[in-house]
């Protein structure tokens, strides 16, 4: 799954050497993934009024409802 | 069964020719292997096959599995392979047994999902195979001043769609005339608004806009001469 996700982010970014995704899990079980992208990349990965970081919320949580997992994705700056 | 077998690196196909087995046989490990190509498998020949005697060839495919994970991190050059990689991944990661196909003309690059049960790759109203295909969008074309139409499609779900916008869109213009009012459509995204513009545009009964904001935009309808 965190392959997944720092796949889809490299896909996006100009400068996809410096994707990186960290993760932990929830009290309640869902993951978190938090996502970090150069700063020129930061639009590019949130998209305008955010419609990429959703359309990659929409398909990460498909994938992780498959697994029985809820998931979060955050950009972090 | 052998280590290899159970370990998914192989797969056998039949093909009319050798080269439309290897293909065949490829494609059958594409689930296990997203993105996997013939540079990083090797082909035992089970059978030659002849197209004359309308006798199939058989082939076994191995993957490489050191010069598969070498090319599964990379992100490929093209558009349509950068397409093809983000949808075959994701088809992969929804463990679906499904097969990415892409077609690139002037104007449009299309990936179809073929398999079973595609119904988790779709989404709640196509909710995620829009998502992905956006993704995908984004991935090609993201650095390039090039830009073309990215459709990710999934076993005739787009057709289906267009046939149920244009069932919808009917109805709406009915109670739009009938009662003389505006009606609106259930939110769906610009693509699919476009279907229903286009296939009401040469009414002179009715006209259509848009209203609402992303991801809740709706497509109006209304009557050119209200309650008359």
């Amino acid at each position: 799954m965190q392959d997944l996700v720092e796949y889809l982010a490299r896909s996006l970014v100009d400068s996809p050497d410096e994707v990186s995704v960290e993760s932990y899990e929830e009290d309640d079980g869902s993951m978190v993934y938090e996502l970090s992208v150069a700063e020129d990349d930061v639009g590019k990965v949130i998209g305008r009024g955010g419609r990429t970081v959703n359309a990659l919320r929409c398909v990460l949580r498909a994938c992780a409802a498959k697994e029985g997992r809820r998931m979060l994705l955050d950009v972090v700056d | 069964m052998s280590e290899d077998t159970a370990k998914g690196l192989t797969a056998e196909a039949e093909g009319a020719s050798l080269g439309e087995a290897k293909w065949n046989a490829v494609k059958a490990l594409e689930p296990r292997f997203p993105g996997v190509t013939g540079d990083c498998v090797s082909f035992e020949v089970l059978a030659e096959g002849d197209e004359g005697a309308d006798l199939p060839a058989r082939v076994r495919a191995e993957v490489d599995e050191a010069a598969y994970e070498r090319i599964a991190g990379e992100i490929p050059e093209t558009p349509a392979d950068r397409v093809r990689a983000v949808v075959s991944r994701v088809v992969a990661a929804l463990g679906l047994r499904a097969s990415v196909d892409i077609e690139e003309t002037s104007e449009e690059i299309r990936a179809t999902v073929n398999g079973d049960d595609l119904g988790l790759l779709i989404g709640r109203h196509g909710a995620t195979i829009d998502a992905l295909q956006h993704l995908a969008m984004r991935a090609a074309f993201h650095s390039t001043a090039e830009h073309k139409a990215v459709v990710v499609d999934a076993a005739g779900y787009r057709e289906r769609r267009a046939a149920a916008l244009k069932r919808a869109a009917d109805r709406a213009v009915d109670d739009a005339l009938s009662f003389g009012r505006a009606v609106e459509l259930e939110p769906m995204g610009p693509q699919e608004r476009r279907i229903v513009h286009v296939y009401l545009r040469d009414r002179t009964d009715v006209q259509t806009h848009s209203e609402g904001d992303e991801p809740d935009r709706r497509l109006v309808v209304t009557p050119v001469k209200p309650g008359s």
